[in-house]
């Protein structure tokens, strides 16, 4: 796959998005050994709704035939977004929330989720190998 | 993030109007529709809240003003320009959303989002709530946004009346204000006075604003707002947690021992609050229950093994 430079960009901030998220989760598994707190309640509620909310993306005919035409199986997707980790989610469902109308923006979005699950099975040390 | 002005911009929000009228052939108001059509019958078909005050606008400055007729039918001494400071910014000629949410949190009041719903907003006109809701009057490539309170509707003659910049009552089609309002991502907000909760029942959402909230609130506005919560979700874990959290933040062990404690009457189901009463009550000294608690969360989510080890180990260390 030949990349253009756009695409090269948002890999980049993909890649740096990943390592944020893995070294913040790797924080968050020390944690939990006292008790729960109210805002630590608040961002598993608001992780859950993110997860609904690029769950039900994923259900739009449109996407799922965009998933298609790149060879993604949809139900494979579909369990990737129970992995992805509070932080993809968060820019994940940000930016389908600010998704322009027209068809040229859902195909980056589409290809920004594409990354984001290949970064998810191949590690971060060992980024896009595929493509 | 523009406000309509209207001594300066009539014309211009006149032609905007124009438009939406012009094209109201071809536009939709999906929610008006629905409404219209079969009125929700726990909904009655006329209201006014007529003793919310009126702050008429200055220049841009519909967010203040909207924000203070809020502020002061919750009970809050509030001026319009005091508020300009804090919400208003110059450059934008306006106020952010944001910006709006977080001054009602500085004079300790509960902003509510609500969600996109017109018969959510009219719910709470009813339940004698105004409602600060924002609208695009522009079009969306060419916006004019603009803040403004609904005080009153009548589904019979299908209107809405509004404190809006310098018109007092200001009744508008609700076709119309449901598209100005749709093309501001239907953003509506009621602003709680500590304890009173919105119709909106939606416990979720409710947790999340208060837990955004807290930290700004006076103590006792936070008090009251997580008991209205476990008042109206006595089963819920969340509210229970957020309560009981509460009360220990202000050393008060054996109240938040107890909110947990109703909670595990009524529903059992909650690992998380589990784990905090098995905090509690190492705290409170009664270590047979702690220990029987921390294994009952791990139970319900493997996730907790740690706070029965760390539990283990303070009991046999004598703490």
């Amino acid at each position: 796959m030949q990349l253009t430079l756009s695409k090269m960009a948002s890999i980049g901030m993909l890649a740096a998005t990943l390592l944020a998220g893995v070294m913040m989760q790797s924080a968050a598994l020390a944690a939990p050994s006292a008790m729960v707190s109210t805002q630590q309640l608040a961002q598993e509620t608001r992780v859950d709704q993110q997860r609904a909310h690029v769950s039900a993306f994923l259900d739009r005919a449109e996407v799922q035939s965009l998933l298609e035409a790149r060879g993604v199986d949809v139900a494979d997707a579909q369990s990737r977004i129970a992995t992805l980790t509070a932080s993809e989610l968060a820019t994940l469902a940000a930016q389908i929330d600010t998704l322009p109308a027209g068809e040229g923006a859902l195909e980056t979005l589409i290809f920004v989720l594409v990354v984001f699950m290949l970064l998810d099975i191949a590690g971060v040390t060992d980024i896009f190998p595929g493509l | 993030m523009r406000c309509c002005l209207q001594h300066k911009s009539v014309r211009l929000c006149l032609f905007a109007l124009l438009v939406l009228f012009g094209l109201s052939a071809c536009l939709s108001a999906p929610q008006t529709r629905l409404l219209q059509e079969q009125q929700p019958a726990r909904l009655s078909s006329r209201e006014l809240l007529a003793d919310v005050g009126f702050f008429p606008q200055e220049a841009y400055q519909c967010g203040p003003a909207a924000l203070a007729t809020v502020l002061d039918y919750s009970q809050q001494q509030v001026t319009a320009d005091e508020l300009v400071s804090q919400v208003y910014i110059p450059a934008r000629q306006g106020s952010l959303q944001i910006e709006m949410l977080a001054t009602a949190r500085r004079y300790s009041r509960l902003p509510y989002v609500l969600p996109a719903s017109l018969e959510s907003v009219l719910q709470e006109v009813a339940a004698g709530l105004p409602v600060l809701v924002m609208q695009n009057l522009g079009l969306s490539r060419w916006p004019q946004w603009h803040y403004a309170v609904v005080v009153g509707f009548d589904l019979t003659d299908g209107t809405l009346t509004l404190r809006s910049g310098t018109r007092r009552d200001y009744v508008m089609p609700m076709a119309v204000f449901e598209r100005t309002w749709a093309r501001a991502a239907h953003w509506a907000v009621v602003i709680l006075p500590p304890g009173q909760m919105p119709v909106d029942n939606n416990q979720t959402r409710y947790f999340q604003m208060l837990a955004d909230a807290e930290p700004s609130l006076r103590e006792e506005s936070v008090t009251a707002a997580w008991r209205a919560g476990v008042q109206r979700w006595p089963a819920s874990d969340l509210m229970s947690l957020g309560l009981s959290n509460h009360l220990y933040g202000q050393a008060l062990v054996q109240d938040a021992a107890s909110v947990l404690e109703q909670l595990l009457a009524v529903d059992t189901s909650s690992a998380a609050a589990h784990n905090n009463l098995a905090w509690l009550m190492l705290e409170l000294g009664q270590t047979e229950e702690a220990m029987r608690l921390a294994r009952e969360a791990v139970t319900l989510d493997a996730g907790f093994k740690q706070t029965l080890a760390d539990i283990q180990s303070k009991i046999s260390s004598g703490r």
